[in-house]
């Protein structure tokens, strides 16, 4: 048996682990040192991402594959696996609507080597609340099937229209799958189809999924992961409710059946009535004292966006299309401040919100610093932290600070130092793009 | 103190309603000010502001306010002060010491009233702090920025209003922490504040209730779309209700904001109803959340808002005999004390 190297490379799951054992205290007993910066820093991780804009797929038509096996009784992931999954799962779908407001969802499920469906397409999601909470009470049995379950996605998302996209996120917990047939065969029609698969394991990589997953997303490896543990598993879950970017080959293959199709949707924007009298809607059947006429038919619905009863057309509010802007246009990353940059610019406050910075050391301190001091100073902060507390938009010049970086980036997506001055230049780059 | 020697203090139990932050954005656009100068001119909305926005801090002790100007070619604070227009005065006065600037961290607390022993404190410091950046801020403004832009930064000023709640609020402390939702954790989803599913237990939240009063005069936002339905659905995951006093202009697009996050939504078009603005914030705008919660609020058909019978506008002032009185005895004795002492509201501009 060959011995393992003693130095030997650290294992990637090592990796984000902690030690806190091995923190050590500075001279003066204090742990600021070692620790600076360590929270900034992981705020900020989740922030810096590509702010190239994208042509983003706003209408998705989304299968959501739930494993319902016995595998699913596994507690490693608490209270277990199945009624966790149930618990995220109702979220998503509040999270997903919130972005999408115009996509359709549906969800199935893989039990005793079946595929089952546990509520069909439908841009509600009461709809599919309500049927996953009846799930919560049965019981996972037997083996998934993951090509019952791909055929079952294919086949409802066959005669979806060529202008959304196409997906299937399968979350996973078994490692095995129990196929009646040759699987490739079924990746090979997904591929056909356009259908781009996502899959979530909860226990550990299977070289099936990773292949169905490459194979849909033209070559990409980043749609197959494992979640690592609960957070993981939720941050991995509402990462797919922002909307996927459109490839080319998506282009092409709508090109092919009809250009003007993919190009233009018809839609209608109705506002809303009030009535003095209550008369019934077109969609429910019930007595409203209010609702929206679609604007083609002028058939009353109570709710928006809704697909007209009677004309069958898609009926949003402006508002609707609002919600998807900022991944259209996403605000600029904040880049960190040094404190030279920071004394030039004599900041004292956030632009934002008000609260005060750190105060800038005086000029011949860090002059007459020794080099040690220097040398800790670099290393106070962790990477990614800035070392005067200040980020600063490059596209206004004004500082913030970090619980303004995350609420601009993942709340506003709005600059609160460009919204408020007119540019120099008037031109269209405003909003820190 | 709490925390260090474990003991379970008596504050922590109290009963009070939770204190709540007033974000007012005023719209400062000179145009739209100009044309409507006949019926109601910036000096005396503004004193009519400074009257609801001592009635808010009157209400509660841990009331807050924060006043934001959207002008012309800029949003600027008008109350709390930012650090680095204090600086400039203290370089001006050359007197007020430095400690002063330091300790005041965006109250407002370091630009001195003159001293008044019949004025209560919090409403001098801010009249004078509001009043001070007001002129400063139309000192400031030059006739090319006029020019320039004749729209209003409706969208910076509604950001940095953002910006300031969340970060207010993420400075109070709780006594249930998951109450508000939290940005910054990544366990924590848009919306999904009740993921028990439990309605009532936003009920018992000690933190911070905010919300946000847009009094708009200006017209056209067009150009500033995206950048202001950004704020309002930031607005609406963050349950801040966006009030709208509209005095002039185009009303679709605020509408929209009131409409989306549950705020209340009117405009004063004519001359007389204008002539009312202090009765319209008073009602309509002063109570809080918690208080909307058992209040009727007025909607688009002129309602009454404390018994929800139907008036005419002229007749809005009145009080609706249906209204249960439930402490007759308190509210005439109030009456009567405001007549003779002079209140700690001397001083004061008086909306005429």
């Amino acid at each position: 048996m060959v011995s393992r190297p003693k130095d030997r490379v650290q294992a990637r799951w090592e990796e984000a682990a902690n030690r806190n054992w091995e923190l050590q205290e500075g001279a003066d007993g204090s742990i600021e040192g070692v620790l600076g910066g360590l929270e900034e820093a992981g705020k900020r991780k989740r922030l810096l991402k590509d702010t190239t804009p994208l042509q983003r797929g706003i209408i998705r038509h989304t299968l959501l594959v739930l494993d319902l096996s016995t595998a699913m009784n596994e507690k490693d992931l608490r209270p277990t696996r199945h009624l966790l999954t149930i618990k995220y799962t109702i979220m998503f779908v509040r999270e997903f609507f919130e972005q999408n407001p115009i996509s359709q969802l549906g969800i199935l499920g893989m039990r005793e080597g079946l595929a089952i469906r546990v509520s069909d397409m439908s841009g509600n999601p009461n709809d599919h609340i309500s049927a996953l909470k009846i799930l919560r009470g049965t019981e996972p049995k037997g083996n998934p099937s993951l090509q019952n379950a791909l055929d079952m996605a294919r086949a409802a998302l066959y005669h979806t229209p060529s202008h959304g996209t196409r997906e299937v996120v399968i979350i996973l917990g078994a490692l095995l799958s129990s196929d009646p047939g040759d699987i490739h065969d079924t990746i090979k029609a997904c591929i056909r189809d356009r259908i781009r698969v996502r899959i979530i394991g909860l226990a550990a990589q299977m070289h099936i999924c990773a292949e169905i997953c490459r194979k849909t997303n033209g070559g990409d490896e980043n749609y197959y992961d494992v979640a690592i543990d609960e957070v993981d598993y939720k941050q991995q879950l509402m990462a797919i409710t922002t909307p996927p970017v459109l490839r080319v080959t998506d282009a092409d293959s709508s090109d092919t059946q009809g250009k003007n199709q993919s190009a233009l949707l018809m839609m209608g924007f109705p506002s809303r009535i009030v009535e003095e009298k209550a008369t019934l809607c077109a969609c429910h059947g019930n007595l409203t004292r209010g609702g929206y006429l679609c604007s083609r038919c002028k058939a009353k619905v109570c709710n928006l966006p809704a697909t007209c009863p009677t004309c069958d057309l898609t009926l949003i509010l402006s508002t609707h299309l609002a919600r998807s802007y900022h991944h259209l246009f996403p605000l600029r990353n904040w880049s960190e401040v040094s404190w030279s940059r920071a004394r030039t610019k004599g900041t004292t406050q956030c632009y934002g919100c008000l609260s005060s910075f750190p105060a800038v050391p005086k000029q011949h301190e860090v002059a007459n610093g020794t080099e040690h001091d220097q040398g800790a100073a670099k290393t106070k902060r962790a990477e990614g932290a800035s070392e005067s507390s200040r980020y600063e938009c490059e596209a206004c010049g004004d500082h913030f600070c970090i619980d303004c970086d995350v609420f601009c980036h993942e709340v506003v997506h709005n600059c609160p130092g460009c919204q408020s001055t007119v540019p120099a230049d008037i031109s269209e780059k405003t909003n820190g793009d | 103190m709490n925390v260090v020697d474990a003991t379970d203090r008596a504050e922590a139990h109290e009963d009070l309603e939770p204190p709540s932050l007033l974000t007012i954005i005023l719209d400062t656009n000179p145009h739209a000010w100009a044309l409507l100068g006949d019926s109601l001119p910036l000096s005396k909305a503004v004193a009519n502001l400074l009257v609801f926005i001592n009635a808010h801090l009157a209400i509660n002790y841990a009331n807050r306010v924060a006043v934001i100007a959207s002008h012309a070619e800029r949003a600027a604070w008008l109350y709390p002060t930012p650090a680095h227009a204090r600086k400039q005065e203290t370089q001006m006065n050359g007197s007020v010491s430095n400690s002063h600037a330091q300790n005041g961290e965006g109250r407002g607390g370091a630009v001195q009233p003159p001293d008044d022993a019949n004025k209560y404190r919090p409403f001098a410091q801010m009249e004078y702090a509001f009043m001070d950046n007001l002129r400063k801020l139309m000192d400031s403004t030059t006739t090319e920025a006029i020019q320039s832009s004749p729209s209003t930064m409706l969208a910076g000023a509604l950001t940095r209003a953002l910006a300031y709640i969340s970060k207010q609020t993420s400075t109070v402390p709780t006594t249930t922490t998951n109450a508000q939702f939290n940005y910054s954790d990544p366990s924590s989803v848009a919306g999904g504040n009740d993921l028990n599913n439990d309605p009532t237990s936003n009920q018992t939240t000690q933190g911070l209730t905010s919300r946000v009063l847009i009094v708009s005069v200006s017209g056209d936002l067009a150009d500033k779309y995206i950048e202001i339905m950004n704020s309002i659905f930031a607005c609406q995951r963050l349950s801040i209700p966006i009030d709208i006093l509209k005095l002039a202009g185009d009303p679709v697009f605020l509408q929209q904001a009131a409409d989306t996050t549950g705020g209340i939504y009117m405009s004063l078009s004519t001359p007389q109803a204008r002539a009312g603005l202090l009765q319209y914030l008073m009602f309509a705008y002063l109570p809080d959340q918690t208080a909307r919660d058992h209040l009727i609020m007025p909607g688009e058909d002129g309602t009454c808002l404390l018994c929800g019978s139907h008036l005419s506008m002229a007749n809005y002032g009145q009080k609706p005999a249906v209204v249960p009185r439930k402490k007759k005895g308190k509210k005439k004795r109030i009456a009567d004390s405001g007549v003779d002492t002079p209140g700690s509201g001397s001083g004061t501009p008086i909306p005429v």
